[in-house]
């Protein structure tokens, strides 16, 4: 059975879940999402690489006001993103489960509920977890 | 001025500013009146102008002001770079003339945008509609995101965006063309709703409506116009390099920090040979009370990890060490995009002249600063000095 993702593209696999991203065979940057060419050096020769699951908080805030359209829920809460730092690259994502976060905290990788489908179908996306 | 050649330096000549606030009309008449006013300021007629800059986030097209001022057949240049439009006109205005052996330009930026203006689409910045479904595409959200980790950097306390807050209120309340004219305590800035933690309903500029117009001078011409023009010493623009952090980033290099911030002061206090601890009075692009501690850093004005104390001390405020936003900068004059960089300059010429319309900075400033900064990671910056200075 295959779990609905808000873009197939953010993600290496689901099970276990694992984000997408590229690393440049020039100056060995990674990005996230993955593309096609290196925005560090303008090297050409990038491959797609999954990324550690595992990392720190870099920055984080909370999402008070329900952000307007495209953005889609279910019912709003109030929610945190950050910045995760997985040692080569910082990626941007939702923090799960909390508000109050500590820079430095480690977490780790999760699925999350992004909102329902019409049809019942739940659409997931990726977001960060404390970890113990 | 170093033995330079007159002939290739620009002054500042007439000013002319709108009220900033909401606007119930077109923003090409928001535009006229500051045009008008900026000409009147220096007795020069619209006849008299040979080229002309124009920016605006919106819409209209700047270059058909002519239909409003008389078609002369002058040269009008449009140009449109976010927030950073103001400092990319200026300087615009300021290469035509040297390149083109002109005397007189007018620099014209305005905007009148709605309400909640800001909201941007994924797909103009290159980003998957994930990015926004998911909440991500917040520009509140980044400016928290960025000061959070500023201060963890750097050791500062959080209540110090209060007293940026508590500052730009007060000298918005005593300036006659600013938007939000009501005072605020540091407490009453910290306590009241929060947006994006730390960042608060009090922290955070709002989209609005307004213009300015500046006359620019080269030469003798410019002291035959004004009794006191003031020297553009620098204008300079800067992208984005690797290592920056930027508004709508999904990702973030684990380097070496840059900003196009650093890189555009560092470049202006280079072309003007003056150093950042000789500016009296200074403009930064303040969106969020956060920007305002950020950019005091970046652009060299302070060591960073010195606000926290700074602000305490009353550094930045209009008798400190170094007067900063005194008309209130983009948190009570709100920030039409094609205005915001020109409001700056105005402010600066005005205190430099000494006929600031709010609060007057004492002791005669003659060296002056603005910067703006914006999306997507480009900065300008100029350096402004009160003829005399150096000699």
């Amino acid at each position: 059975m295959s779990i609905q993702l808000v873009d197939e593209s953010l993600f290496a696999s689901t099970d276990p879940v694992a984000l997408q991203g590229s690393a440049c065979a020039s100056c060995n940057a990674h990005v996230f999402p993955a593309q096609g060419s290196c925005p560090m050096c303008a090297g050409v020769d990038v491959s797609n690489v999954a990324l550690p699951t595992e990392g720190t908080v870099w920055s984080w805030t909370t999402q008070n006001f329900a952000p307007k359209a495209p953005f889609r829920t279910d019912e709003f809460h109030p929610f945190s993103i950050g910045y995760v730092d997985l040692g080569s690259v910082i990626v941007e994502g939702w923090l799960l489960n909390k508000t109050e976060w500590v820079i430095g905290e480690p977490v780790r990788l999760a699925l999350a509920k992004a909102w329902t489908n019409d049809d019942g179908t739940v659409v997931h996306t990726y977001g960060f977890e404390a970890i113990g | 001025m170093s033995g330079a050649n007159i002939d290739n330096e620009v002054y500042i000549v007439g000013g002319g500013m709108t009220e900033f606030g909401r606007f119930d009309g077109e923003d090409q008449e928001l535009a006229e009146q500051a045009m008008r006013e900026a000409l009147a300021d220096c007795n020069v007629t619209w006849a008299d102008v040979d080229f002309a800059v124009g920016g605006t986030n919106g819409e209209t097209k700047p270059d058909n002001m002519v239909a409003r001022m008389g078609l002369t057949g002058l040269p009008f240049i449009t140009v449109k770079n976010g927030c950073a439009t103001g400092g990319v006109a200026l300087m615009t205005a300021r290469n035509g003339l040297i390149a083109e052996g002109r005397d007189v330009a007018v620099v014209v930026g305005y905007d009148n945008h709605a309400r909640g203006a800001f909201a941007a689409s994924p797909a103009r910045y290159g980003i998957g509609g994930w990015y926004g479904e998911t909440g991500m595409m917040v520009t509140t959200s980044y400016f928290a995101l960025k000061i959070k980790r500023y201060l963890h950097e750097h050791g500062i306390d959080e209540r110090t965006l209060g007293y940026v807050s508590e500052k730009a209120f007060d000298y918005g309340s005593a300036h006659p063309l600013a938007w939000r004219r009501k005072p605020v305590s540091v407490d009453e800035a910290i306590d009241s709703d929060m947006i994006n933690a730390p960042l608060t309903r009090f922290m955070f500029c709002s989209p609005d409506a307004g213009a300015v117009a500046l006359v620019l001078a080269r030469g003798k011409r410019a002291f035959e116009l004004c009794e006191s023009p003031i020297r553009l010493a620098a204008v300079e623009l800067r992208g984005r390099r690797p290592g920056s952090f930027e508004v709508f980033s999904p990702w973030l290099s684990t380097g070496e920090r840059t900003s196009p911030s650093i890189d555009s002061a560092k470049a202006a206090f280079a072309t003007a040979g003056i150093t950042p601890d000789q500016v009296q009075v200074a403009q930064l692009q303040d969106t969020d009370s956060g920007a305002e501690i950020i950019h005091l850093g970046e652009t060299g004005l302070c060591a960073n990890g010195e606000q926290g104390a700074g602000y305490l001390k009353g550094d930045y405020k209009i008798d400190g060490r170094l007067p900063v936003n005194t008309d209130g900068g983009c948190l009570a004059n709100g920030e039409p995009v094609g205005a915001s960089g020109l409001r700056q300059v105005h402010e600066v010429m005005r205190q430099l002249q000494g006929r600031a319309l709010g609060q007057q900075v004492p002791n005669n400033p003659r060296i002056g600063f603005t910067h703006v900064y914006g999306a997507p990671g480009i900065s300008a910056c100029t350096v402004l000095v009160k003829e005399g200075a150096n000699s």
